[in-house]
């Protein structure tokens, strides 16, 4: 299962990756492989504030619809066009063109409560 | 306008048969078929041959795409190793069965039928689908957010959505009007004839009656009746038992599911 250095997880399967202060989020291989073929994100518009773990959009596969669960708290700066046309991006790029939204992250001390790839890995059994 | 809604037959004459003996009995004015053919019983060219000589208006279903082009791959969605390996059993039967004009017909299919009525001055869509209108094999369960089937009905312009896939019959009505406007839309699953799964093995349809006042502004206006009837589900049942299909599919026919 691939899983990145570079990013951090949540036990709801999101990932986010920190530059500055802005994180990408998506969710994780072992979701969009779990979830099935990716029709629709439904994603929030810029400017819409989350709290961490608070749901912030949900994810629709061809037999089932799932939540999507914000890993750090933050501002929704910018969502990804190329869902719009080609959903399965998540399914193929889970953690490079299949990303989600980038927020403006609020409050870096949650990282703390995220799991790096490993701990992710032992969660998911992969 | 009485309109009969049949799918999800999957190579199962006998309840083909029981189908056509109720619904002629009824006498609608239309019957249209959306898709899903063939697949997990041993008759699907004579299932095609009997809705192509009644010249029945028919969308494909994801396996009839799939055995059409001669695939591997129906768009099931499987989910555990033992589904996957009937699947494959029945996928590959399936195409060792289909004679190349049958094969052909299911090819050439089309993918949705949208019927516009044009009533008290007003439009009123009707769209027929296999799955959902952006997909052929998405499930569209009955317990799906409403959020999420409204944004599906509005941006195919379906004020009556009617699907099969996935064999569990339901109608939900939904309103999408705004500024206290009603905007009715209706969400169809129609069941399946000849693979129920809703614990009720007896066949499945759907009557669908429009009359003069019906309208998106009245839920009432548009009426849906779901039909059950008998067949032979021994002689589907044994016939999947005495072929190379697994047995799992018959017990599925006994029980409903």
């Amino acid at each position: 299962m691939n899983i990145l250095n570079d990013l951090y997880f949540s036990k709801e399967h999101t990932w986010v990756r920190i530059e500055n202060n802005i994180g990408t989020i998506g969710i994780t291989d072992f979701a969009q492989s779990e979830l099935g073929e990716i029709v629709y994100a439904d994603v929030p518009n810029v400017g819409y504030n989350f709290k961490q773990d608070e749901v912030f959009g949900s994810v629709e596969a061809i037999k089932t619809v799932s939540d999507l669960f914000m890993p750090l708290s933050g501002k929704v700066l910018e969502t990804n066009k190329l869902l719009l046309k080609e959903p399965t991006l998540v399914n193929s790029e889970p953690f490079e063109n299949g990303w989600m939204i980038k927020i403006e992250i609020e409050n870096s001390q949650e990282i703390e409560k995220l799991l790096t790839a490993e701990q992710y890995a032992k969660i998911t059994n992969t | 306008m009485n309109i009969a809604l049949f799918s999800d037959i999957h190579a199962n004459l006998p309840a083909l048969e029981a189908f056509f003996t109720d619904v002629e009995k009824r006498n609608p004015d239309s019957i249209y078929c959306l898709g899903d053919l063939v697949g997990y019983n041993i008759w699907p060219n004579e299932v095609v041959n009997e809705i192509r000589k009644r010249k029945i208006p028919t969308i494909a279903g994801n396996y009839d795409f799939g055995i059409g082009r001669m695939s591997n791959e129906c768009g099931c969605a499987y989910k555990t190793e033992s589904e996957k390996d009937n699947g494959n059993i029945s996928i590959s039967f399936t195409n060792s069965l289909m004679k190349d004009e049958e094969r052909a017909y299911l090819r050439t299919l089309p993918a949705h039928i949208k019927v516009e009525f044009q009533l008290n001055e007003d439009k009123l869509n009707l769209l027929l689908v296999h799955g959902s209108p952006r997909k052929i094999n998405e499930y569209l369960f009955e317990d799906r957010e409403e959020k999420s089937m409204l944004r599906i009905m509005e941006q195919a312009d379906a004020d009556i959505l009617c699907f099969g896939h996935t064999h569990k019959p339901y109608h939900r009505v939904l309103n999408s009007g705004i500024d206290g406007q009603n905007h009715f839309r209706h969400a169809i699953n129609i069941g399946s004839v000849g693979k129920p799964k809703d614990s009720d093995v007896r066949g499945g349809y759907v009557m669908l009656t429009i009359n003069e006042n019906s309208s998106v502004l009245d839920k009432d206006s548009i009426k849906v009746e779901f039909i059950r009837f008998e067949y032979d589900i021994e002689k589907a049942a044994k016939a999947v038992e005495d072929s190379p299909l697994p047995n799992e599919y018959a017990d599925n026919l006994r029980r409903g599911y």
